[in-house]
């Protein structure tokens, strides 16, 4: 089926769920309320490291506002959890570790009242020292996060290509830089809140939650309460936003909800102010990257040597797989014969790190594409020249060893086409020659340092590249499920085992099955998610959900549309090579499109011969394999590429970076909801760029400053230009019709892009981020806690 | 969390007066509540002892704008989309609409009114400059009395200004500003939407054959609380206006603000953008006024 002959997909379709969300009328978890319900108030210490000595709840054991209290001494199973290594305390009784932890979770009718009797629970405690400087956390004297893993190594990736020592000694140039990134919140709109209700006689759990991941949810919490799977029910509330960060932080609440409801057989309801949203929920991680380079001088790439430290913060969470994309894709899309990379994840008592949008690769992206543009400007090269000579084409050859085929390899036409509507090299070009004013920032300003006021915005322009592995890769295991289930009336219900994130999957889903049964997508009815009714399909993470659940729906669809067509053939009589096309909500004959039947009629046929119009549809991705030992394997079954284009004003008497226009070029293949690309697009790159320039979260002695959005600024409207999308096609063998993934690599790229910008504009080279004012004009950040701060 | 507290909604300024007569020292005034319902929130110790919230938002006494004088008498309740949106305001006094318009944000705006702005004393108020410039004088009432103080004098140190329990910010009035002056806002903020101002500065300035004949300065955020620099104002009269000139004099008002603030963590990138930027704002007001600078 070419794009042309489409009836729905690659249109804009209006999400299903748009209206409610504008309107105010979706209900979302904190909105639900059930008979008895209570609320629940969390016990902390204002600690990053410390021993809990004792725990005294006399003053408040028999105060009429608490109905009960849960902690250690509570958890029927699994005290720990965790998703890949299990170093995380449902309620901790031994020690903190980051203050975020949680002790004792205090229930009652009123959270007014609960939050007075929390101030009255009496904890001693021991503080021991704290570890925040994460790139010191393997030396021998460290303080142990987790002594009991013997050391504060998470996890630690090597890749080895060819020979490194014999590539830097070919090269002609060596070039070595350190870059580091900031650690960042997700900020979804929507704090986490789970309601957890006992069943009939308390062999049952019912969790209804803002939750990313319903079956992960699932498991962890049949875990600490050491049911079988079959025993947790988890439904998935309107979700406000996630962002990947409504993974295994709604897993532990859920774990403590639940728990709760079946000590009181009362429903119990948690929900989290912003403030303690941020104190607990995990972070994008904070990374230190040093990359040397070697390069021949006519621009290609010979040898390349990463070593990376990754802050996993107090628990592993998703470090182990966060990183494991990082060491596929550090060396960026491109061709280089000598690769030695390392990969280290550390604990440290800094808040905890796991899986957010980009999931490992906004870092080293950020640190590849400003070594990149930093060659060409050694070379008196242009960044798309440098990119073009040394970029991944069909068959080109990964730093893991795997060749990329069976996709187009889109890499340089996402890279040209984003240059060419924007001028990109002759821009750069005239900013580059371009004699940039100078001054010195300092507490007496002399008559040279005032800038001539034209010369005050200076204007510039940057580019970034990527490429990244679709969905788990070799991760884990990777399929998913979609029910589809046509009523006599020829209307459908439809659900996939993979839950909405808020990116609008569900309308995604509707117009795949839409598609191909030649009907209207309202005709669809997307059903309410529900561990229950639908099979596990993996988490709703790495850009997966359109490529895996949308090949699970389409293949329900099919299967579904071969029952009607076997109706059809059998009432007329036909042999089984004649087809039949639906469109429109008529089913005709290829050969004799007058020949002809209604959608409804042929549903109410079917449906009166006892033909099954109910289907699982089920897609599994293609092997792939990973050999931990030298990092060399077949990592993705296929990749995404994407070029973004920053256009910057940058204010070089105040540190000011204004983001006049972001150009977007992404690969995603197929689409299947244009508005909902635009939309991921629009998305990404204002995470993306509020990564650039505004966001971090510093944890001086292991404590979160920014515990709302007063001091954690995000970008608002005014703060970006124009934002432009732009498709580029091309074949690719897996996921519905080709379509593959995009909500990641929108974000990406776009830090990189706007940092190179900010350097065509100023000439200076910016080497951490965020890009914040103080990092601007005075190339380091300034903090009321540093010592230096006045100097 | 807001505890359990009376809140009442008297029907006149002359009610609202008595209530807060009778209430004494656990009444407080709300207006727009976009800093009493934050401050609730963040346990803030002016609301600790807080037992009724006198709401004041609707008296239309509290919403006038009307010429006095030949200046012009805003009533204190105004709203930061009402003051950005009135001609006489924009016309005769536009720094003040420059401000009002890098309040917060449109929802903000909205709800937050001009005296609410600045009767907590806090040094990014950013209405606060352009009052300063154009020498806005309070008028400050209780039950039994009126007076009236200039905002310079209103304003004492970070949070404390000089009221009393019972008394209530009724009204602002801005003099009458010569045609030939000419004047410039700027706010500094990490953001450009909802940002907490980094700098405020208001510059008004008089300028004849070359020469200045009155200056104002005004800043805010940089200093403990918004202030005027009336020895760097003296320094300027008479003086021929100059690139020279306005350096030195940006490099002057650092000093002034180093001497009030000493040096803290932010002093590194404050002070050196807060002179240049100062520059720039003299340069741009000079060539708002119609003659080039050299």
């Amino acid at each position: 089926m070419s794009a042309d002959s489409f009836t729905v997909v690659g249109k804009p379709v209006v999400r299903q769920d748009g209206r409610e969300k504008v309107t105010g009328a979706a209900r979302f978890a904190d909105d639900l309320r059930f008979p008895g319900m209570l609320s629940a108030v969390m016990v902390r210490i204002p600690a990053a490291h410390a021993l809990i000595r004792s725990v005294d709840y006399s003053a408040i054991n028999n105060d009429p506002a608490l109905a009960a209290i849960c902690d250690a001494s509570d958890v029927p199973a699994a005290k720990t959890v965790g998703i890949v290594r299990k170093d995380q305390p449902v309620f901790c009784d031994k020690k903190v570790v980051t203050p975020g932890d949680v002790i004792a979770m205090l229930l009652g009718e009123s959270e007014e009242e609960l939050l007075r009797l929390r101030d009255q629970v009496r904890i001693e405690y021991e503080l021991l020292p704290v570890l925040t400087d994460y790139c010191n956390a393997l030396a021998p004297n460290e303080p142990l996060i987790h002594p009991e893993f013997g050391s504060n190594l998470i996890v630690h990736y090597p890749l080895r290509k060819g020979n490194v020592e014999q590539g830097f000694a070919e090269s002609d140039h060596l070039l070595e830089q350190t870059y580091t990134t900031q650690r960042v919140e997700h900020a979804y709109i929507e704090p986490e809140c789970v309601i957890a209700i006992p069943r009939e006689g308390r062999k049952e759990i019912q969790i209804i939650g803002s939750i990313q991941n319903p079956f992960t949810a699932r498991r962890i919490v049949a875990d600490v309460l050491g049911w079988p799977l079959t025993h947790v029910r988890i439904q998935q509330a309107e979700l406000g936003g996630s962002f990947g960060g409504k993974d295994d932080i709604m897993c532990l609440l859920s774990a403590r909800a639940s728990i709760a409801a079946l000590k009181t057989g009362r429903p119990v309801k948690i929900r989290y102010r912003r403030e303690e949203s941020i104190l607990e929920s995990y972070k994008r991680h904070p990374y230190t990257m040093h990359y040397k380079a070697g390069f021949m001088q006519t621009g290609k790439l010979k040898a390349m040597k990463i070593d990376i430290i990754a802050d996993g913060g107090a628990y592993a969470s998703m470090s182990p797989f966060t990183t494991w994309r990082t060491v596929v894709q550090a060396t960026g899309p491109y061709e280089i014969e000598h690769v030695w990379t390392d990969v280290r994840a550390v604990y440290s008592n800094n808040p905890y790190t796991g899986a957010m949008r980009g999931f490992g690769s906004p870092q080293p992206i950020f640190a590849q594409e400003s070594l990149m543009d930093e060659i060409a400007v050694q070379l008196g090269m242009t960044p798309d020249e440098i990119r073009r000579i040394n970029g991944f084409r069909a068959g080109s050859i990964t730093a893991s060893g795997q060749e990329l085929a069976q996709h187009d390899v889109n890499l340089v036409t996402v890279l040209d086409t984003a240059v060419g509507q924007t001028a990109f090299a002759e821009r750069w070009q005239e900013n580059e020659q371009h004699i940039k004013p100078t001054w010195t920032p300092s507490c007496s300003l002399d008559n040279k340092d005032f800038i001539e006021p034209d010369q005050l915005l200076q204007k510039g322009i940057g580019l970034a590249t990527s490429f990244r592995g679709c969905s788990l890769g070799a991760e884990g295991t990777d399929a998913a499920a979609a029910y589809l289930s046509l009523r006599p009336d020829g209307s459908a219900s439809l659900l996939c085992g993979l839950a909405e994130n808020g990116q609008g999957l569900r309308t995604t889903y509707c117009i795949i099955a839409a598609e191909i049964l030649g009907i209207p997508v309202d005709s669809i009815e997307y059903l309410d998610f529900d561990t229950a009714y639908i099979a596990d399909s993996g988490p709703t993470v790495a850009s997966r959900s359109t490529l895996m659940g949308g090949g699970a729906v389409k293949n329900a669809a099919e299967i579904v549309r071969t029952q009607l067509e076997g109706t059809l053939r059998k009432r007329w009589n036909l042999a089984t090579d004649r087809s039949f096309v639906f469109s429109s909500g008529l089913v005709a004959l290829v050969d004799d499109p007058a020949k002809y039947i209604s959608f409804l009629d042929l549903c109410a046929l079917a449906h009166s011969t006892g033909v099954n119009l109910s289907a699982i549809g089920w897609y599994r991705g293609p092997r792939v394999h990973w050999d931990e030992s030298v990092g060399q394997g077949p990592a993705y079954f296929t990749y995404v590429y994407g070029c973004q284009v920053a256009e910057v004003t940058v204010n070089i008497g105040t540190g000011e970076v204004h983001l006049d226009h972001i150009t977007a070029v992404h690969d995603p293949g197929t689409i299947i909801n244009l508005l909902g690309a635009q939309g991921q697009v629009y998305g990404g790159v204002t995470q993306g760029a509020g990564y650039a320039l505004w966001e971090e979260i510093t944890a001086p002695n292991g404590k979160i400053k920014e515990l709302n959005f007063d001091e954690y600024l995000i970008p608002t409207s005014l703060d970006l230009g124009t934002i432009t999308p732009l498709f580029v096609s091309g074949k690719e063998t897996y996921g519905p019709w080709g379509a593959k993934s995009l909500g990641e690599p929108t974000l990406e790229l776009t830090a990189a892009a706007i940092a190179n910008a900010v350097r065509n504009a100023v000439g200076k080279r910016f080497f951490n981020l965020p890009l914040n004012l103080e990092e601007i004009l005075l190339q380091r950040k300034l903090r009321p806690e540093d010592p230096n701060a006045n100097q | 969390m807001i505890p359990q507290i009376e809140f009442v909604r008297p029907k006149t300024l002359h009610d609202a007066l008595s209530i807060l007569a009778e209430s004494g020292d656990g009444a407080r005034v709300i207006a727009g509540g976009t800093d009493v319902i934050p401050g609730f929130q963040q346990g803030d110790l002016r609301l600790k002892s807080a037992r009724t919230l006198v709401d004041i938002h609707h008296l239309p006494e509290l919403k006038n704008v009307e010429t006095r004088d030949g200046g012009l008498a805003i009533g204190a309740g105004i709203t930061f989309t009402d003051l950005a949106k009135h001609p006489i305001i924009a016309a005769e006094y536009p720094l003040l609409k420059q401000a009002a318009l890098t309040v917060g944000n449109v929802q903000i705006r909205n709800r937050a009114t001009l005296a609410g702005n600045f009767v907590n004393n806090a040094a990014c108020a950013d209405s606060v400059p352009p009052l300063l410039v154009y020498n806005a004088v309070l008028r400050i009432q209780s039950h039994t009395s009126v007076r009236e103080t200039p905002l310079s004098d209103f304003l004492l140190s970070p949070n404390q200004v000089q009221l009393n329990a019972g008394e209530l910010v009724t009204n602002i009035f801005l003099p009458k500003l010569s045609a030939s002056h000419s004047g410039e806002f700027y706010k500094l903020g990490r953001r450009r939407g909802t940002a907490i101002s980094r700098i405020t500065l208001a510059v008004l300035l008089k300028v004849t054959e070359n020469r200045i004949e009155d200056l104002r300065i005004a800043s805010g955020a940089v200093t403990p609380i918004g202030m005027r620099f009336i020895d760097l104002e003296k320094v300027a009269l008479g003086k021929t206006i100059d690139k020279s000139f306005l350096k030195s004099l940006a490099n002057e008002l650092g000093e002034h603000v180093l001497s009030k603030t000493g040096i803290r963590w932010s002093t590194p990138y404050k002070l050196p953008v807060l002179q240049q930027m100062f520059f720039q704002l003299l340069c741009r007001v000079r060539g708002c006024s119609g003659e080039a600078i050299r």
